[in-house]
This record gives structure tokens, sequence and C-alpha cells, in this order.
């Protein structure tokens, strides 16, 4: 029999059989497909009951229940735990580990069998494995992060995946080494990605995947690339079905456009998304909103009305418990009081921000950054420069608490 | 959902079956899969389906896609079997003692020549190979990385294979 080239249709089609020859084994397949798709709706339903039995339980339950119990161990319960788990490392990253930490061990006590397929398990345990990789990046264990991610690449060289599995791996990567700063690395894993979701048509998962990328261009200064990843990523997100990555794309548009010195788009485009974040109402996207106000005032010059708004979101945020950000609002306060060459309250800002942060879960490279900041300030030396060098480190280092502080000359 | 996507309309099974089944035989044709061999590759296909309908936007480009990319793999490992096929008979026919006269200088000559075409890269590899070296020590010698070699071999037997095919040596040997 002639092997096609695939890339040679003509070459193809020299040996193809009878379209009809396929009818029969289409129809078998059909009919075992029908009968087994009540079944797994089945399953699925079961796995919305067994999820809910177990989150009565104490987390330190779970895997005993999983290990004892076979009436747990189903592949859509598994699915289940890493839907949840993604959905944790939003605001619960704790619980996130914790439930991925169970999706591994269910999945691993799982049969290619029960799973429908080596393809399908294979698919599964990969995942699983990524995703508690996902949760450890997202507490900023990137040893630990790193070890899973390669346990997952080593299930998939073990056999097949499914394109979708491999896709959802390789992108939850991407954000591992985009957090570990290897640009490089997390755009070519993207590159996979994107080619994987157009491969399949899956135009809202692509979107994402290039929003994904021009977190990696923009993080690596080319703002003119994070744009344009950012418009398309647009393009192919619905505001509707998935509000939450359409807002976060337009906030990092706006905040992108404004950084490259185009303000007055970036505020058009920000009075149009007002009723996005307004819609979405919790206070952490106001505060973000009010922010990227703020930012978007001091790129058009109003430094008044930005330094207004840059003290609200510190205040908001250190009422919430955000430390983090309010040490990067603090500093984008700074800036603005620099700019007005208020030094004394630079001096009382940067002694205010030591006073707070030193009682908080702030890391210590991040602390010797402040430490360095409000020493400049007690010398009346602050420049915006130096705002700026502190603030582009605390960013940095959020997602990298190994990264060394090393005060600029 | 994007504004590309097919509408997600909750058609039932049955439904989505019935349309999606002139396009599986288009594409099961065009890739020239023996009818006999789509039944898994199908079955698989659709039943991951089912189990991801909840994250698969747009089913019938998912399921194309999909089975495209199977199509492939069924024609890699098919060539992969054949160059391992190739390879044994060569390594085999290399270590023959005492093979019959004629024969085994003909075919060592048309080896030869099959060799002589390839690029350098792989000339020296399979020579190597051929003389009964092991794939880290070929590694070693020609300075390709121990996780590369395997690779990189099959590269150039599939090279070699298509050689010996395009020259007609599977044929005269059944002939001879």
């Amino acid at each position: 029999m002639k092997m096609p080239d695939p890339s040679d249709e003509t070459a193809a089609t020299a040996a193809t059989p009878a379209k009809d020859a396929y009818d029969e084994v289409i129809d078998r397949v059909f009919t075992l497909v029908m009968a087994r798709e009540p079944l797994i709706e089945q399953d699925r339903a079961l796995a919305g009951e067994l999820y809910q039995e177990l989150m009565t339980h104490p987390a330190a339950r779970w895997n005993l229940l999983v290990g004892n119990s076979a009436r747990f161990r189903s592949r859509m319960l598994c699915e289940r735990l890493l839907a949840e788990s993604h959905e944790a490392g939003f605001n619960d990253p704790a619980q996130a580990t914790a439930l991925a930490r169970l999706a591994v061990t269910l999945a691993e006590a799982l049969t290619p069998e029960g799973c429908g397929g080596q393809e399908a398990w294979n698919g599964l345990c990969a995942r699983a494995l990524a995703q508690l990789g996902n949760a450890h990046r997202i507490s900023s264990d990137h040893l630990a992060a790193d070890r899973l991610f390669a346990d997952a690449q080593a299930r998939i060289g073990q056999g097949g995946i499914g394109l979708l599995d491999l896709a959802r791996v390789l992108d939850l990567e991407a954000s591992l080494r985009r957090d570990q700063r290897c640009f490089g690395e997390a755009s070519r894993l993207l590159d996979k990605v994107i080619r994987i979701y157009r491969r399949l048509g899956q135009w809202s998962l692509l979107g994402r995947a290039l929003k994904q990328k021009s977190m990696a261009c923009g993080e690596e200064g080319d703002l003119e690339g994070e744009m344009a990843y950012l418009r398309r990523a647009l393009d192919l997100l619905d505001p509707n079905e998935e509000p939450r990555t359409f807002l976060a794309a337009r906030h990092n548009l706006i905040a992108a456009l404004n950084q490259s010195g185009r303000s007055r788009e970036a505020f058009s485009l920000l009075f149009h998304t007002r009723p996005l974040y307004l819609k979405k109402g919790d206070r952490t996207s106001l505060m973000r909103m009010r922010w990227l106000e703020g930012l978007v005032a001091r790129g058009l010059g109003r430094v008044e009305q930005a330094a207004t708004s840059f003290r609200e979101v510190r205040q908001a945020f250190l009422e919430m418990g955000l430390d983090y950000d309010a040490a990067l609002a603090s500093l984008d306060l700074a800036g603005a009081l620099v700019q007005q060459a208020r030094t004394a309250d630079v001096r009382r800002l940067a002694e205010e921000m030591l006073a707070v942060f030193a009682s908080r879960d702030i890391h210590c490279e991040a602390m010797a950054a402040l430490h360095f900041f409000c020493h400049t300030a007690r010398e009346e030396n602050v420049g915006t420069d130096l705002v700026q060098s502190v603030a582009d480190f605390l960013k940095r280092a959020r997602t990298n608490p190994a990264l060394r502080f090393v005060p600029s000359a | 959902m994007s504004a590309l996507d097919n509408p997600q309309v909750d058609i039932s099974l049955e439904e989505f079956l019935r349309n999606v089944r002139p396009r599986l035989k288009t594409l099961f044709a065009h890739y020239g899969i023996p009818p006999q061999d789509t039944e898994d590759i199908l079955q698989q296909a659709l039943l991951a389906l089912v189990h991801q309908r909840h994250v698969v936007r747009d089913p019938e480009s998912w399921l194309i896609g999909t089975l495209r990319n199977k199509c492939l793999l069924y024609w890699r490992e098919h060539r992969r079997k054949l160059y391992e096929v190739v390879d044994a008979a060569v390594l085999e026919l290399m270590a023959e003692p005492i093979p019959p006269a004629q024969e085994a200088t003909d075919l060592r000559r048309d080896l030869a020549s099959a060799l002589e075409q390839l690029p350098e890269r792989c000339r020296s590899l399979l020579s190597l190979r051929y003389q009964g070296f092991e794939p880290p020590e070929v590694a070693e010698r020609l300075g390709y990385s121990q996780a590369s070699i395997s690779k990189v071999t099959n590269r150039c037997l599939a090279a070699l294979t298509h050689r010996l095919l395009t020259s007609g040596l599977p044929r005269r040997r059944k002939t001879d």
C-alpha cells in the first residue's frame, strides 16, 4: 500500500479507497459511541455528587477516601478536580494545590481501560501533573513546579496524548517559564499551543493563548508585539462567554498603550472598558480600574489626579491585605510625588511603607528593595528613575522570590 | 465562545454524527487510511469528544482536526516500522558470517551505492552503525547529543529507505 505524503494531496488520492468503503466501520463506531454517551453523562453527573461529598471532608482525608473507596476512582471526578483546582488558583492557592494533588493521586490510580484508552489516560495524568505544577507556580514554589512539569513531559513522552491535553500542559508550562523569566522558552511553548488550537478550530482557546503570548512579549519589553497579540486575542474572545479573560486582555492593552506613550488612545479605550469593570463589580477589579486610571492620568500629565488615584488604590489594597499590590501602588504614588517635587511627602510615604510592610508577609528581597528606597528617600535623593527601577524589580520578583535586588549605581 | 466558533447549539449526538459523516469519509479517503484501520482511530477520537464536550467549543472542527492528526500519526508509525525493517535487514546482512558470495556482493554494492547518495552526516552515521558501533558511541564520535541520536538516526534511516526503494532494491532481491 502506498504511504501518502500528507503534504502532497495528489499522492494521497492516488491510493484512495472508495469513500463508501468506510460506511460499515463508521456505522459500527457510531453505534458504539451512541451507546456509550449516556453512560459517560451518568459518570459526569455522579462525579459532581462525589466531588460535593469529598468537599464535606477535611482535605487531609481526601487521599484516604480516594485510596480506599473504588467509587471515587472516576475519570470524570478527576476532570472535575482539575477544573476546580484551576478556578481555586485565582483566589486560594492552597486549595488549588490540594485539589490538584488529589487529581494526580486519582489519575494515577485509574487505568487506561477506566479512562477510555491509553491516550486518554496519558492525557489525564499529564494534565493532572501540570495542574499541580501550576498550583505550585502560583505559590511561587518553582522547584516543585519544575519537577512536576518534567514528570508531565515524561508522561507525554511515554505514549500518545490528545492534542487538546497536550496544548493544556504546554500552556501551563509556558506560564511557569514566563514567571521564571525564560521568555524564549515560554514563547516557543505558546507557539505550539497556538498551532494546536488553530488546527483544532478552537478559537476561544486560541484567543486565550494569544493573550498569554502577549504577556510573554510584554514582560520581555516588546510592547508593540504585546499590543498586536492582545488585539488578535480580543478579536477572538467573547466578552459574554469569557468576561474575565476579555477584561484582562483589555486591561493589559490599555496599560501597554499607556506605557508606549499612547495615553490618549489608552484613555479612550479605558472609557469604553469601564462598564466591564463595573459589571464585574468586585472590589479588586474596581481597584485595578482605578489604578489604571491613575497610570493613564500620569501618562496624560495629570499628576495630581494620578496621585489621588494611587493613594486611594494603595489604601484599598492595604485594607484588603493585598500587600504586594499595595507596595506597587505606593511606588506609583511616590513617583507622582517626585514629579511634583514633594520630597518631604516622598520621605514620609517611604517610612510608612517600610513600617507597614515590615510587619507583613513580603519576601526578603522585596523588603531589601523597599529598605533601599526608604534609605534613599531619607537622604532626599529619590528620582523617578529610582522609583521606576524599584517598582520594576518588585514586579519581576513577585513571581520569582529567588531574584536578588541589586541597587543601581 | 469566540465569534469565529461555530455556534455550540445543543444538537444531539446522533444529529452531530449524521452531519459530520460525509466529512469523515472524505478525510479518511484523502489520507488513504485502509477502512479496517479507521475503526480504532475514529472510536478513540469520538469517545474523547464525548468526554470533553464541555470544553470543546466547536465539536466538528475539533473532531476533524483531531482525526487529521491521528491520520498523520498513523502514517508516521507505518514509516517508522518500515525503517526498522530496513535497518534490521541491513544489520542482518552485515552480520552474516559466510554469506552466499554473489548475492552478498550485489547487496553490499547496492547498499554502498544508496549510502553514497546520502548527505555526508547520514553517511558517516550509518557507516558507523553498520560497523557495529552502539548509538551512544556513534553520538560521541559525530558530536550529537545522547538525547538526539535516535531522532537523527531515524532521519538517516528514512533517507536510506527512500534511496533503497527508489533504486528498486527490494524488487531485485525478490526476483533474484
